[in-house]
C-alpha cells in the first residue's frame, strides 16, 4: 500500500475494539477481515491421550470440549505445527474446569479458567495428556483467533433541511459509527435513530468512500493489537512470496 | 448434556459465564436479561446458548 491511510481507534480494550481505517480499498479491508480469521495461528489442543475417564462422556466428546477452551498465544514465540502438552488429572465428586489444565510451557495457558469441562460424579475421574498444535483457522475453527471479526462503511451524516411541520418521524436506524459535523460518533450513542439526533430534520445519509470501521473481537487467545497486526503481517507475507514466485 | 464452549454460530467463549448464569437466574432469581447484559454475553446468538441450556449430567449419570 502506497498511498495514505490512517487508523482512529473509537474503543480500545484488550480483546474488543472498534477502530476507523481511511484510505484503504474494500478489498484490502475484506482482506485483512479474512486474514484475522483463517490466517493467524493460535494453540489449540488437538490430539489427546486419555488415560483414564469414567465420566459420563465419551472421550471424543471430552476432546472436543479440550479443543475449544482458547489457550493464550504469545506473538512469535512459536511457528505453524509446533506443539505444547497440557495435562489434566481430576477426581470426582466436582467439576473439571479448563482452568485446571496445566501446560508444560509458562507463555501457555488457557485463557479462561472457568470453562466447565465435565462434571465428575463420585468415584469418576478424568485424566489426559494433550497436545496443543499452533494453526491456522483454515485448518479448524478453533483456531480462529478472531470472534465476529466484521467492518462497515463509516456513514456521513448530513442535515438538507427540515421536515414539514406535524409531519411523523419515521424512524431512521443506522449502526456502526457516523461521521457527523466532522466528528465520529458510535449509533448506540443516540439508540441507533437518526431521529433522535435531528428531531425535526431531513438528513441524508452517505457512504464514505474508502473508510471502515472495524470490529474485532478475540477470543482471549491474543490481544486485539496483535491479531490485527499479525493479520495484516500475514497479508504482507503472501504479497512477498506472490512476488518472488512470480518471474517474469 | 454439559454447558456448551463456545457459541455455534459466532466462536465466542460462553461456558465460562454458565455457573454464575444459573446460579443468578434459577436461584436468586434475578431477570436473565440483567445477568446476561452484566456478564458481557452481547449479542443474540451469544444469549441463547445460555438462556436455551439445561444440564443432563445428572439425569444421564446413573446409566454409566
Amino acid at each position: 500500500m502506497s498511498e495514505q491511510y490512517e487508523v482512529e481507534f473509537i474503543e480500545r480494550g484488550d480483546r474488543e475494539a472498534t477502530f476507523l481505517v481511511r484510505g484503504v480499498t474494500p478489498a484490502f479491508a475484506n482482506g485483512v477481515r479474512r486474514a484475522m480469521l483463517a490466517d493467524v495461528p493460535t494453540l489449540s489442543i488437538d490430539e489427546v491421550r486419555v488415560v483414564e475417564n469414567s465420566s459420563v462422556m465419551f472421550d471424543e466428546q471430552i476432546g472436543l470440549r479440550l479443543g475449544l477452551v482458547p489457550l493464550t498465544t504469545p506473538r512469535d514465540e512459536f511457528s505453524e505445527g509446533e506443539t505444547v502438552t497440557l495435562a489434566l488429572d481430576v477426581e470426582g465428586p466436582g467439576t473439571a474446569y479448563s482452568g485446571d489444565l496445566v501446560s508444560s510451557d509458562d507463555l501457555v495457558s488457557p485463557a479462561e479458567e472457568n470453562v466447565p469441562i465435565i462434571d465428575l460424579k463420585e468415584g469418576q475421574r478424568l485424566e489426559i495428556e494433550a497436545d496443543a498444535v499452533m494453526d491456522t483457522g483454515k485448518e479448524h475453527a478453533k483456531h480462529q483467533g478472531g470472534v465476529a471479526v466484521g467492518y462497515r462503511h463509516l456513514q456521513r451524516i448530513e442535515v438538507v433541511g427540515d421536515n414539514e411541520a406535524f409531519e411523523q418521524d419515521d424512524p431512521r436506524i443506522v449502526r456502526g459509527v457516523i461521521e457527523a459535523e466532522g466528528e465520529l460518533v458510535p449509533a448506540e450513542s443516540f439508540g441507533n435513530d437518526l431521529t433522535n439526533r435531528y428531531e425535526g430534520k431531513e438528513v441524508e445519509v452517505h457512504d464514505v468512500p474508502n473508510a471502515f470501521v472495524f470490529d474485532v473481537e478475540t477470543d482471549g487467545s491474543m490481544s486485539v493489537d496483535d491479531l490485527v497486526l499479525a493479520a495484516v503481517d500475514s497479508i504482507g507475507d503472501r504479497a512477498d512470496e506472490l512476488a518472488a514466485a512470480v518471474q517474469l | 448434556m454439559m454447558v456448551p464452549v463456545r457459541c455455534f454460530t459466532c466462536g465466542n467463549v460462553v461456558g465460562e459465564h454458565w455457573e454464575e448464569f444459573k446460579a443468578r437466574t434459577r436461584e436468586d432469581d434475578e431477570n436473565p436479561k440483567a445477568v446476561l447484559d452484566e456478564l458481557g454475553v452481547e449479542r443474540a446468538c451469544c444469549r441463547r446458548m445460555l438462556v436455551s441450556h439445561k444440564d443432563l449430567v445428572d439425569i444421564v449419570a446413573p446409566y454409566q
